[in-house]
């Protein structure tokens, strides 16, 4: 980094086990820098190259969503020496977890569930289509910020740090599966709900059928595939 | 008129911006630059749609000389590289830098913060008339911009043109 005091003086967002996640100000704006720490369990070599491929993917997937008008964080400044990622803080916005845990209590507003989980199988089905596979799809990970007055709310997806570039129709199918363990176990009594986000997702991609079909094959035998043989 | 800013990054560096619009000595200009005898880069302001921007560039200009990992001669040749979507360089300078027939010319100086270059200098080698340099995007040719950049219309739905070149300027090593 080039200034080792920059970001000791930011305020430290998040930590996870991949990456530690900061609150600053870059060229004035409100900026998240996601820094990818170098962890020591690993051999020096190996964790360089990761961390670095990890790095260059969460870029290139962002970019390759926004091309296809998916909403996603701008980047506003990659730093391959350090792994470090700055990114467009999201401001008024709440996550798809929060929103729902929220909603689901109130329990009149049924509509506006089926509308969100409807808009979620749209956008994965958009980004599945455009070979983007997030890797962590999780209701956590995304994001929904209020538009202006009457107008639909955004909904942006983050954490692009596990996603890869693939066509296989496995990958999307193990893609749904993690989303539908994590929906299921964060939101009790959702089943019906996310049915429909799984049918607008089949409604909307082009390639869907394949993917559906491997996601059934995939629920039977879990997210890894059997290497024995 | 002018427009200083630090860089978070490098608390010691300052960067400046002087926009001038009707030159008319923009071909003596770039010779000036080209035998290096402005020390700042001169870019076409009409691919700029905000200082925002340059300012990208410039922090990204100035990193990649502190790493020794500058892909263009000098630091000023890299913030104009900076601007360009490819890695193409004499690209960049075509597009980016600015041209003999130019009737603007947005002025770039990267100096320590303390040490404000003298303004006055530039404005005497300049002729032509100072603007504001927010009033960059009323320069700006959107049209132009979207063609260079390969910006597609839908992905103006989930921002703005200026996040979609910072994006680009941004990722633009590893696509």
């Amino acid at each position: 980094m080039a200034d080792p005091q920059f970001l000791s003086t930011a305020e430290l967002v998040k930590q996870g086990a991949e990456a530690r996640l900061y609150r600053t100000r870059f060229l004035g704006k409100p900026t998240i820098v996601k820094e990818r720490f170098p962890k020591r369990y690993r051999h020096p070599e190996l964790d360089e190259k990761l961390t670095h491929r990890r790095t260059v993917q969460e870029v290139r997937s962002i970019l390759r969503c926004r091309r296809a008008g998916i909403s996603a964080p701008v980047v506003y400044f990659v730093d391959y020496t350090s792994h470090c990622i700055f990114l467009e803080e999201v401001l008024g916005s709440v996550t798809v977890r929060d929103f729902i845990a929220s909603t689901q209590q109130s329990a009149s507003c049924k509509e506006e569930l089926q509308q969100l989980a409807q808009r979620i199988g749209q956008i994965l089905a958009k980004m599945h289509d455009e070979d983007v596979v997030h890797g962590d799809l999780t209701t956590s990970n995304m994001l929904l910020r209020r538009g202006p007055e009457d107008t639909e709310s955004d909904l942006i997806l983050i954490d692009f740090g596990l996603s890869y570039i693939s066509a296989l129709p496995e990958d999307k199918g193990v893609d749904l599966y993690v989303l539908e363990k994590a929906f299921l176990s964060t939101h009790p009594n959702t089943e019906l709900l996310f049915e429909k986000l799984l049918k607008s997702y089949s409604a909307s991609s082009r390639k869907s059928s394949a993917v559906i079909k491997k996601l059934d094959e995939v629920r039977l035998r879990g997210r890894k595939r059997s290497m024995v043989g | 008129m002018h427009l200083t800013q630090g860089l978070e990054l490098y608390p010691d560096t300052t960067v400046t911006q002087v926009l001038f619009k009707q030159v008319r000595n923009a071909t003596e200009l770039r010779q000036k630059a080209v035998e290096g005898k402005i020390n700042g880069a001169l870019i076409n302001p009409t691919m700029v749609l905000s200082p925002f921007q340059v300012l990208v560039a410039a922090n990204k200009a100035v990193h990649l000389q502190t790493a020794g990992k500058m892909k263009t001669r000098t630091l000023n040749s890299e913030i104009i590289f900076n601007l360009s979507p490819t890695n193409n360089i004499s690209e960049a300078f075509k597009r980016f830098g600015i041209s003999d027939g130019n009737d603007s010319v947005l002025v770039v100086l990267v100096h320590k913060r303390d040490k404000l270059p003298s303004l006055s200098d530039i404005t005497a080698m300049v002729d032509g008339q100072q603007l504001p340099v927010d009033d960059v995007s009323s320069l700006s040719d959107i049209a132009k911009i979207k063609k260079l950049y390969k910006i597609p219309p839908q992905e103006e739905k989930c921002g703005s043109l200026l996040d979609a070149v910072v994006c680009r300027m941004a990722a633009k090593d590893v696509m």
